[in-house]
């Protein structure tokens, strides 16, 4: 019994933590059709924020609320300048995306000396529940993902802002039509897709060594699921990153560990091969 | 070859001097002497070949970007997994007869890209492009994982010591006779794809570029000949990968994830791409400026951000690449059919 509890526990841990750096991704992709590769590399600033932070002596939670908005202002800053150039072809967004993921991570694997750096958990140690221990960090991030996931949806489905975001989905001249500034809410949208990336970027590095490559390591995974999601909808990504996740995490447990790593990736192709609109079609974000 | 400016077609354009045709030879002229002047410095021999190794992956991109408007995120890992059915071909059946692995390597790329566009382009529904860019990406993603995983083919550490490449008795090592073995299968190849791109399938190509849609209208089976064009830009990868696993003696998993990958994009975008010969000019590029730049230590270690930024630069600023510059959309897109005589 205490076994299978432990086990579905770390499989709901690591689907939050795709979960996390999904949602992020999935709106950008919905709103706006460019697929952010430097997505990866916004979960890694995320983390070398909270790096940041605790190397100067401050204490880690600062770090965490810091992420997001160091990452929403980054976030601007890029799609002014970069990013919405590329709107029209998502393409050679990719392309772009990719060279400003590459500059950045390169430009952290430079400040981080090639090193791997280990954060401790901001709330160090496990709970005992029926016998069975959690680590307390790793729900942390299950409660917070879930939250972050009800407040989004909040934001997208019941504040006016989220309105006119839907609105500008669905159609945007219509929306320019309304006086509604789609430009604007591009580039809000993007911020706020970074800060959820910056965000999961803080929550995880506690469990994984801070590296480079700490976000690229999800990126690939994180687009499928986006892609068996179906873009264009809210539910969608998480409901992809859910089943990528539990995938990534049960899978080693049913085949070699080997094997397992790419067989997530060539059923969820497979899928989308079959499905390409994803698992929801309706577009609502 | 180049017709005077005065010329006129029936339109009433001028018709725009060639370059392409005088770029090629030169660039032609200048491979064959590079070793000459280059003579006793084996280092650069050697990064010279590696150049011309790297154009074969940098054309197999511009056949799948340029022609045929397939983003393939994942042309190293026709690349790669050619560099390693050689490798293991010399390991466990001691066989390295250029006449046999050669071949063997451009049916491993023929097939397996041939299989890859089978599953991403072929089917009732076209495929979206961010699908085909996503699975390629995903394809050789999953390739590197998993070959870094698997002992049996040296997991993380990759086939070190592979046999020499040899016909009869001689075998290729790093040099001037590899470097001239490269250069002449290169020029194959090359010849190969300019005819492809100039054919009758290369007119539908354009047209497909253009519209997609509308060739489809006029009964053309659109993603078939994606899928071919495919197909054969991984029997050049192949061909590439083959000779880089040769010529270095090593053959790893990052040779066919989205690092290299990636780059054959760089080289392709920053030399011109759906002109043949500006890809070729991109891996020049980027592999001498790497080459020099590694020399200066204060540079090394920013030299990944550099390359960010020119990736981004030529994004943004200059898509049709280096090549752009001199050659005219006319003639990048290029021209079908006989030329009009003047009367």
């Amino acid at each position: 019994m205490g076994i299978e509890i432990k086990l579905a526990f770390d499989l709901l841990a690591f689907i939050s933590v795709m979960v996390l750096i999904v949602l992020g991704l999935g709106i950008i992709a919905s709103m706006m059709g460019i697929f952010n590769f430097a997505h990866g590399e916004f979960v890694l600033l995320g983390a070398y924020t909270v790096y940041l932070f605790e190397s100067s002596g401050l204490p880690g939670w600062a770090g965490i609320l810091a992420a997001p908005l160091v990452l929403a202002l980054i976030g601007v800053v890029l799609e002014r300048l970069v990013i919405r150039r590329f709107y029209a072809a998502p393409i050679i967004a990719m392309l772009g995306t990719y060279a400003v993921g590459l500059v950045i991570r390169e430009i952290v694997r430079g400040l981080l000396g090639g090193h791997y750096k280990s954060i401790s958990e901001p709330l160090p140690g496990a709970f005992t529940l029926f016998g069975v221990d959690f680590s307390i960090w790793r729900t942390v991030i299950v409660l917070v993902t879930a939250c972050i996931i009800a407040l989004t949806w909040a934001f997208l489905a019941r504040t006016s802002l989220g309105l006119q975001i839907r609105g500008s989905l669905e159609n945007p001249n219509l929306a320019r039509a309304c006086g509604i500034s789609t430009s604007r809410l591009y580039a809000m949208t993007f911020a706020f897709g970074a800060a959820l990336a910056g965000l999961a970027g803080a929550l995880i590095v506690p469990l994984y060594q801070l590296s480079a490559d700490i976000g690229t390591r999800f990126l690939v995974q994180a687009f499928l699921s986006v892609m068996l999601g179906g873009v264009g909808t809210f539910e969608g990504p998480v409901l992809g990153a859910a089943v990528v996740g539990g995938m990534a995490a049960g899978l080693p447990w049913v085949v070699i560990p080997v094997l397992a790593d790419p067989l997530v990736f060539i059923i969820a192709l497979i899928i989308v091969k079959f499905r390409p609109q994803g698992f929801i079609t309706q577009g609502r974000l | 070859m180049a017709e005077p400016t005065g010329t006129r077609v029936r339109s009433g354009s001028r018709v725009p001097r060639r370059v392409l045709p005088y770029v090629e030879g030169a660039a032609l002229v200048l491979a064959v002497i590079v070793p000459v002047v280059l003579g006793d410095r084996t280092d650069l021999v050697t990064l010279a070949t590696n150049v011309l190794i790297l154009s074969f992956l940098a054309i197999s991109f511009d056949l799948c970007w340029g022609l045929s408007g397939i983003m393939s995120f994942g042309q190293a890992l026709f690349f790669g997994v050619a560099g390693y059915v050689i490798a293991l071909v010399g390991r466990d059946l001691e066989f390295s007869e250029i006449w046999g692995t050669l071949p063997l390597a451009m049916l491993a790329g023929l097939v397996l890209a041939g299989l890859f566009a089978a599953f991403l382009l072929l089917g009732r529904k076209p495929p979206t492009t961010i699908f085909v860019a996503l699975g390629t990406l995903t394809g050789s993603y999953a390739a590197e994982r998993l070959v870094s995983g698997w002992q049996y083919v040296g997991a993380g550490n990759g086939l070190s010591s592979i046999k020499l490449l040899k016909i009869g008795d001689y075998e290729f090592v790093e040099g001037t006779a590899f470097y001239f073995l490269a250069l002449s299968l290169l020029v194959l190849i090359y010849a190969g794809a300019r005819f492809l791109k100039r054919s009758q399938l290369g007119l539908v190509l354009a047209g497909m570029r253009q519209n997609e849609e509308r060739l489809a209208f006029f009964g053309y089976r659109v993603q078939l000949f994606k899928a071919v064009v495919f197909s054969l830009a991984g029997l050049v990868a192949g061909l590439g990968g083959a000779l880089y696993s040769y010529h270095q003696g090593f053959i790893g998993p990052g040779n066919m994830g989205p690092g290299l990958s990636t780059t054959a994009v760089l080289y392709c975008l920053l030399g011109g791409s759906g002109t043949l010969i500006g890809p070729v000019f991109g891996a020049v590029t980027v592999e001498v400026l790497s080459y020099v730049l590694s020399d200066l230590d204060a540079l090394k270690p920013i030299w990944p951000v550099i390359l960010g930024l020119i990736l981004l630069a030529v994004v943004m600023f200059q898509p049709k690449g280096i090549l752009g510059l001199v050659v005219s959309d006319r003639e990048r897109i290029g021209s079908y059919g006989r030329r009009r005589k003047e009367r």
